[in-house]
């Protein structure tokens, strides 16, 4: 190819329709060789739906696909490249783990004693060496999510694809699996798909997030982007707690909200929107050493204390705001700072912390 | 190996291609293994096709010939309901099957009721009695009524003035076949409904009665009614029952017996048949649209329910329970008892007479061998064939258009009764033109035909089987590139041996009691047990008629038996993977 391009797989407009409806409108991306990309949505977003179109188990309706430079638009299952692992693990439950991870090396003419040898690879890269001859019920879901990614392994894919790999396990395990994952992708330099649904997951594990809403795509960039500069009020709102309020303009550099200034930073595409909205997270708000002379403050009264572990929220009202904002105070914080419901103080949010969009046509 | 420059598998351009103003929905290129597959399942629906559509085609146009073959209209409806004696047996049929539903249905919920819903003791035991039924050809029990209550019976004197020959023994003699049917439906029915029900209505105070009419007739409406559906389809449809026992009295599938085999009035014999068919296809549709009703009440998280003991009613239940089964075990006793009894009624010494003189010297033994045979065929090849189709139709891709067609022919069999089925197959293959006339009177199409009038309850627990397996399994071998047979053989077939092994049993036992179908089809090589039976009766011989009655049920028995062995080996063998 003259013109080599970086990207290991690239989706052209791709568009899905299931009968009148439309599961995907047009979506384009491009993942980079080696990292982890993650399709983050909620569910009906179409993630799946785009991930079953890469692995070709459905049909897009319109748009290309192409891996490591072959246009596999049209190729069926058994022609592509890649390695898959579903929610539901699929493990067969009739074969021991050694042959589940052997399934896909059995017809391709490996000798025997390579073919255990790689298996051997495989169970200690995922960390179970010696579960070789157990049966797949025998092991807990944790155990068998790490079957199931050395069985997609062990052909040495050039494409993984995790759909919803931790959905099924509890909280403690998948945390930890997380973090074994995001490793073991790390050591093979393995590019890597991941849908999720959870923004947790997806901010700890991608290298970049793709956030999807109805079948399109809101926002592609690294976690930190995602979360400190969500590109729409869904992207905003989806990822991360978030306080988002109804807001005037008021000029080039400030917005009212409930009959207060703000000063904030504002895009010079706004200019011609009179509504909009304000967002800012609630760890952004500051309730402690703030006065009257504190830029964007208000007064505003204690609702509630939620006590959530490593730190707390607070549900504060401010006047002329009907609705609450949300306030996390750390535990230590809180501990200085005693607040109870009831008790009236005063909240900031420091003008570069505040993001403004248009208000959605009502 | 470059795919891009492959043909097959070009590619589409961004945006939209358009065709006549539609948008034009690419398709996957096909893989040459998915291609075999494809094959198979083209094979298999014309296969269905023929030996079941074709024949089903050629009954409706033999009602619209005259006997020289002429297209006369509906001329021979018009004829057939000239004929008081004729349209009288739709009568007849209609309101002895509605009778036959409404004794069967109550008598069957109770012992359900009782199965599922009290602490009476040995549940498992009484549960297999009154299955008993499943294994002997209907006509056992006809047979049986007749030594009890017939000219001859040992209880005649109770029977006063009446007679059992006729309406009286038909309706007896259908309760009894079809009440393991009826039971089966109504106990899984009365086992689905949620416990949890029961407990809100104990924590707000609800009275027994209340409960059953506002929770357990709700819960199990839908069994009720798909009970009475297969209670009034089979006694409608039943051809054995009111051959043996019927006398004179006429009903539908003897009248096309009559008119097909005495008279050689084909054309007679394709009206009758469509007019048993309107009322079978009736309570089909019907049932269809109870199941997927009933369906849409099970929720995964319902908590089984579990009856506390409770003396008295225990024993309520536990008396009814053993005085129906003892009934049924009276009933088949009587069969197997008079197969012994050296002349009835004037010498009651048992002996082997029967068995020696009456099937084995009489040269009609091999009618059991062709029996077992063509069992054995059912059971093997004939729910291969079911396990297979259903297997490509659940989890294979492609083919679009043509699964809804085969899945159609896969359900329809169960709205068609044997004699039509039956009929059909003689009208379709007795023709010299049709390229498979050699069938025509050979073992092969005993088989074939058999195995398509069972076909849609095996198709069915086949694909229960197939929906409970991970729907990815056939996903995560593409993605290895393994072609699906391998899966098929080492994943599919293992975990759903269970499920093969009952249908085969099904169909093994359905193949040795069917009359219906096979009544039309036999040659004079090919006779079967229970025609013989028939035809044995017809000429007198009732006792040896009880003895090959008896003979089957053994065998249906002694194979169950095994096939029992063979599952819980099973069971054994694969704990280690099949433990939760």
């Amino acid at each position: 190819m003259s013109n080599p391009a970086p990207d290991f797989l690239v989706l052209e407009h791709i568009r899905k329709e299931f009968g009148s409806f439309v599961a995907l409108k047009d979506v384009s991306l491009a993942v980079r060789p080696g990292e982890l990309l993650c399709f983050l949505g909620p569910s009906g977003c179409g993630k799946t739906t785009l991930l079953r179109i890469i692995a070709g188990l459905e049909v897009q309706s319109a748009g290309r696909i192409v891996q490591a430079g072959r246009d596999i638009s049209l190729l069926p299952p058994m022609k592509r490249d890649y390695g898959i692992v579903f929610q539901s693990y699929a493990l067969f439950p009739n074969l021991s783990v050694a042959d589940n991870v052997a399934y896909g090396l059995v017809n391709r003419r490996v000798a025997r004693a390579k073919r255990e040898a790689r298996v051997a690879e495989l169970l200690a890269l995922v960390g179970m060496p010696d579960s070789g001859p157990k049966f797949p019920a025998q092991l807990s879901g944790g155990q068998q999510q790490r079957v199931a990614i050395a069985r997609a392994l062990a052909t040495s894919p050039g494409l993984m694809l995790l759909d919803e790999p931790l959905s099924a396990l509890d909280a403690r395990v998948r945390v930890r699996l997380r973090g074994e994952i995001r490793g073991l992708q790390q050591r093979l330099g393995i590019t890597t798909i991941l849908v999720t649904h959870d923004q947790e997951e997806a901010l700890s594990m991608a290298d970049r997030i793709v956030v999807m809403n109805h079948g399109a795509i809101d926002q592609i960039g690294s976690p930190s982007e995602v979360y400190r500069n969500p590109a729409t009020p869904f992207v905003a709102d989806f990822v991360g707690k978030t306080n988002l309020l109804p807001a005037e303009r008021a000029d080039a550099t400030g917005i009212v909200v409930g009959g207060q200034r703000f000063q904030c930073e504002m895009d010079a595409g706004l200019a011609g929107s009179a509504r909009l909205r304000a967002f800012f997270r609630p760890e952004d708000v500051r309730v402690r050493g703030v006065n009257g002379a504190t830029p964007n403050s208000a007064a505003a009264t204690v609702e509630k204390v939620e006590f959530l572990g490593a730190y707390s929220r607070l549900t504060v009202r401010v006047d002329g705001i009907a609705q609450p904002l949300f306030a996390d105070l750390s535990v230590n914080d809180l501990e200085d700072f005693r607040v109870k419901p009831g008790d009236a103080l005063r909240v900031a949010v420091p003008a570069e912390r505040i993001r403004v969009f248009e208000a959605p046509a009502a | 190996m470059s795919a891009a420059r492959d043909p097959a598998y070009s590619s589409v351009a961004p945006g939209q291609p358009q065709l006549f103003g539609r948008v034009y929905q690419p398709r996957l290129g096909v893989h040459w293994s998915d291609r075999i597959a494809h094959a198979i399942l083209v094979a298999a629906g014309v296969a269905l096709a023929i030996f079941l559509l074709a024949p089903m085609a050629m009954i409706l146009a033999k009602s619209a010939q005259d006997r020289a073959g002429e297209f006369v209209g509906l001329a021979n409806f018009a004829e057939y309901f000239r004929t008081p004696a004729l349209a009288r047996s739709i009568w007849n049929s209609v309101w002895v099957s509605a009778l036959v539903t409404a004794i069967t249905i109550p008598l069957a919920f109770t012992f359900a009721y009782g199965l599922t819903r009290s602490c009476m003791r040995h549940k498992a035991l009484l549960r297999n009695i009154a299955l008993v039924p499943i294994l002997a050809p209907s006509l056992l029990a006809a047979i049986s009524f007749i030594f009890w209550f017939g000219n001859q019976g040992l209880l005649k004197p109770l029977m006063g003035e009446t007679q059992i020959y006729g309406a009286p023994g038909i309706v007896v003699s259908l309760v009894f076949a079809t009440f393991p049917h009826a039971l089966m439906i109504l106990v899984t029915a009365l086992s689905l409904t949620d416990a949890r029900l029961y407990e809100a209505a104990d924590a707000l105070g609800t009275r027994a009665a209340r409960k059953f009419w506002t929770i357990t007739i709700p819960g199990a409406k839908y069994g009720l009614i798909s009970a009475a559906m297969v209670v009034f389809t089979y006694s409608l449809s039943d051809f054995g029952i009111p051959k043996v026992i019927g006398g004179n009295f006429n009903m539908l599938a003897t009248d096309i017996f009559k008119l097909v085999i005495g008279q050689q009035d084909f054309a007679k014999g394709a009206v009758v048949a469509i007019i048993l068919l309107v009322p079978v296809a009736v309570t089909y549709v019907v049932d269809g649209w109870v199941h997927k009703r009933q369906s849409a009440l099970l929720s995964a998280r319902s908590v089984p329910y579990v009856p506390r003991p409770s003396r008295g009613y225990d024993r309520t239940m536990a008396a009814y329970c053993w005085l129906t089964g003892l009934a049924m075990l009276a009933v088949l006793g009587m069969a197997a008892y008079a197969s012994f009894v050296k002349l009835w009624p004037y010498n009651f010494s048992l002996s082997l007479d029967h068995y020696r003189m009456g099937i084995v010297e009489a040269g009609i033994f091999e009618a059991y061998v062709n029996s077992v045979t063509m069992a054995v065929w059912c059971a093997s090849l004939g729910a291969v064939f079911i396990f297979l189709t259903a297997y490509l139709l659940e989890k294979t891709r492609g083919l679009d258009a043509w699964r809804p067609f085969v899945r159609l022919l896969a359900v329809l069999p169960m709205g068609v009764p044997g004699m039509v089925l039956g009929l059909g197959y003689i009208f379709f293959f007795v023709q010299e033109a049709n390229p498979l006339h050699a069938l025509y009177g050979s073992m092969a199409i005993l088989v074939i035909c058999t195995t398509v009038h069972y076909y849609t309850s095996s198709h069915l627990t086949a694909v229960t089987a197939l929906k409970q397996i991970d729907d990815e399994f056939e996903a995560v071998s593409a993605s290895l590139r393994v072609a699906f047979w391998r899966t098929f053989f080492r994943v599919t077939v293992p975990v759903c041996l269970p499920a093969f092994l009952e249908i085969s049993r099904y169909l093994f036992v359905n193949a040795m009691t069917t009359v219906s179908a096979v009544m039309f089809l036999y040659s004079p090589k090919t006779v079967v047990a229970s025609v013989a039976i028939v035809n044995l009766d017809e000429a007198g011989d009732i006792g040896a008629a009880a003895a090959m009655a008896t003979l089957i049920v053994a065998t249906s028995a002694l194979v169950c038996g095994v096939y029992f062995i063979l599952q819980v080996w099973l069971d054994r063998r694969t704990q280690a993977w099949r433990q939760s």
